[in-house]
């Protein structure tokens, strides 16, 4: 019972970092309609230009901190005005197929930046770790959890009672009528991105403070993915609950399983997963049901 | 489109591959040119063209299937790591001869493969290919964690033997890849323009239309799925006794992205687009290869060897390039040339 509830808990911290990055995924295609794996990339950059910031350069960790926001959204404007503008109109997979091209033109770079060694953040968050009766719980894991609660909250609010967000909202529904009612939908899209950057880019450096930098932290983009697809690409509360459940199906997989088949069953749960919910609900735990023939 | 005053008579004649007498001199002699190559180019141009040559049987799959019949797949290294492994097991545990073994393994990898489309009945578009690297990781996974497999060792396929002589370095292996490259070409070829592979085309744009007019749309997608693992587990069997070596790290997503992106590169659904987008990004991947050696000297933060990822990063963007500019591939430039030197005093 207790293995079982600390691999819980360790799945919840664990998810709501994906359950960020999922987020990001989901607020580009709620209103672009675009899937992006490219935001695995911004993830990684993320954490790169914090590291960066942070410890060759020796910035106060709030001037970082604004630094850091400030290239990453610079990479997502970047990356939607030079690779997506020009698509828009093009069918919707050549899009999802650019932002895979992104994704590699950016880990050619990533790989020459990291060269297969693991690169460590400064610490910057909490040492120590919390006990919550006999569950031990990192407490950078916590902080990190917490923030990514709170960026939730704060995403929701933002849709819900902002100008921008009403914006956003709007051409999610229909880009035409959006349109046509003075909402200027290319704006839209790069507040988006730009938007959804910020939101990989705290998700990285979250990441990168509990694991360290390694060369495979872009591969985070298909998780990412996953958990999006999961919890229902059009659904923000449909990503929080996506990326929490993969996180505790990993760990509570990897707990039990591993030691039955010899290890390697924490990478392989998600896709399971991910085949189970596609062939079942291939809309998603919370995502709006198409109503289409195959 | 034909030059001013030819006219085809007859059905046969407009759906010839090879109609003048031109195009049998260009195919004999660039077959002749081919096989003997290795009398005069040199030990590495024929390792790379045997690289090259493998690289394109499985584009050639996935051309099929992707280009064809329009289900994405990101899972042709799995399939194609299916085909390797069936074909070094059968060879080394079940003793079969390699001859037997490499349309076995193909048909194997293509049986796997219909259970890998099987999603394709459900969804399509972008959630295909999401599931399509899902399998991908579950097979590579099931690879190394399998007994049979030699899990994370890996397995040494032996060379393969005609009448006692072993096809064991890349000059005699490469009579072999080559050979096969042509079979399976023409095989391409030709499926595409049968019944099957016009019902693919139908399919791809628009499937209910398809549907519609009667095609078993369940049949056809896992047929082209079946065809395309076909391709890819050949490719993976030679593959596997060229390099003497199967492990479950030659296969990986990287390899699905490439793969993908030499048909975008190359056209999609487009024979000779395969072989346009294979041979355009391998050579780039060459040039990479040749260049960064004097990068690296004059920008010493790249690091000692950055080859692997400066082509990464090339790759990506040609990939940008080609989706943004020339989303049709390098086949339809391919086709407005060839329009444009058969009327040529003329502009149209």
């Amino acid at each position: 019972m207790i293995q079982f509830l600390q691999l819980l808990v360790a799945g919840l911290m664990e998810g709501g970092l994906y359950a960020l990055l999922a987020a990001s995924i989901v607020l580009v295609y709620k209103s672009t309609q675009v899937a992006s794996l490219a935001h695995g990339q911004i993830l990684a950059f993320g954490a790169i230009f914090f590291y960066l910031f942070l410890g060759p350069f020796g910035l106060p960790l709030i001037v970082a901190i604004i630094l850091t926001f400030a290239a990453s959204g610079l990479m997502g404007l970047v990356i939607e005005r030079t690779t997506l503008r020009p698509l828009i109109g093009q069918p919707l997979f050549a899009s999802f197929l650019v932002t895979f091209a992104v994704f590699m033109l950016f880990d050619g770079v990533f790989q020459l930046f990291v060269k297969g060694e693991a690169v460590t953040l400064p610490p910057f968050l909490p040492k120590g770790t919390m006990y919550l009766g006999t569950i031990h719980v990192p407490k950078g894991q916590f902080w990190s959890f917490l923030a990514a609660l709170i960026l939730f909250g704060l995403l929701g609010l933002m849709f819900r009672y902002t100008k921008i967000g009403l914006g956003l909202r709007a051409s999610a529904e229909d880009h035409q009528l959006a349109q046509s009612t003075g909402i200027s939908v290319k704006q839209i899209f790069s507040i988006i991105w730009v938007l959804s950057a910020l939101v990989a880019c705290i998700s990285g450096i979250a990441t990168a403070s509990i694991t360290d930098i390694y060369y495979t932290l872009p591969q985070m983009g298909i998780k990412g993915l996953i958990v999006a697809l999961f919890g229902g690409l059009e659904s923000l509360p449909g990503a929080l609950l996506g990326g929490l459940l993969l996180g505790v199906l990993e760990n509570i997989s990897a707990g039990y399983l591993d030691p039955l088949v010899g290890g390697g069953m924490k990478e392989v749960a998600a896709y399971v997963m991910l085949l189970l919910i596609l062939l079942i609900r291939p809309y998603g735990l919370l995502g709006l049901v198409r109503i289409e023939r195959i | 489109m034909r030059p001013c005053g030819i006219f085809d008579e007859a059905y046969t004649q407009d759906m010839a591959i090879l109609r003048t007498k031109q195009h049998w001199a260009v195919l004999v002699g660039a077959l002749v040119l081919l096989y003997l190559f290795p009398l005069f180019g040199s030990y590495y141009m024929v390792s790379f063209l045997n690289n090259l040559f493998i690289t394109i049987i499985v584009v050639l799959g996935l051309q099929i299937v992707s280009g064809y019949c329009g289900q994405i797949s990101f899972g042709q290294p799995a399939f194609m790591a299916v085909g390797a492994y069936a074909s070094a097991i059968l060879t080394l545990k079940a003793g079969l001869n390699f001859w037997l073994a490499l349309p076995l393994s193909g048909i194997i990898a293509g049986l796997f493969g219909v259970i890998g489309g099987a999603p394709s009945l459900r969804i399509k578009g972008f959630y295909l290919a999401i599931a399509t690297i899902a399998i991908h990781f579950v097979t590579i996974w099931l690879i190394m964690h399998l007994q049979i497999t030699g899990a994370t060792q890996g397995l040494n396929p032996m060379p393969p033997e005609i009448f006692g002589f072993a096809l064991d370095t890349d000059e005699r292996m490469y009579f072999l890849i080559l050979t096969v490259t042509v079979i399976m070409t023409f095989g391409a070829r030709n499926m595409v323009r049968s019944k099957v592979g016009r019902a693919f085309v139908a399919i791809r744009d628009n499937d209910l239309a398809a549907e519609v007019m009667g095609m078993n749309l369940y049949h056809y997608k896992l047929l082209a799925f079946f065809i395309s693992c076909f391709y890819a587990g050949i490719a993976g069997s030679l593959w596997g006794h060229f390099f003497m070596v199967v492990h479950p790290e030659q296969f990986t997503l990287t390899h699905a992205l490439w793969y993908v992106g030499m048909i975008i590169i190359g056209g999609m659904g487009s024979i000779p687009g395969v072989f346009f987008g294979v041979i355009f990004v391998r050579v780039l991947d060459e040039f990479v290869l040749f260049a960064s050696p004097f990068l690296s000297d004059a920008f010493p933060w790249l690091g000692a060897s950055p080859a692997a990822a400066l082509g990464l990063s090339a790759f990506g963007l040609v990939l940008i390039i080609f989706l943004v500019f020339e989303p049709r591939g390098l086949a339809h430039r391919w086709e407005i040339f060839k329009s444009s030197y058969r009327l040529y005093p003329f502009a149209y």
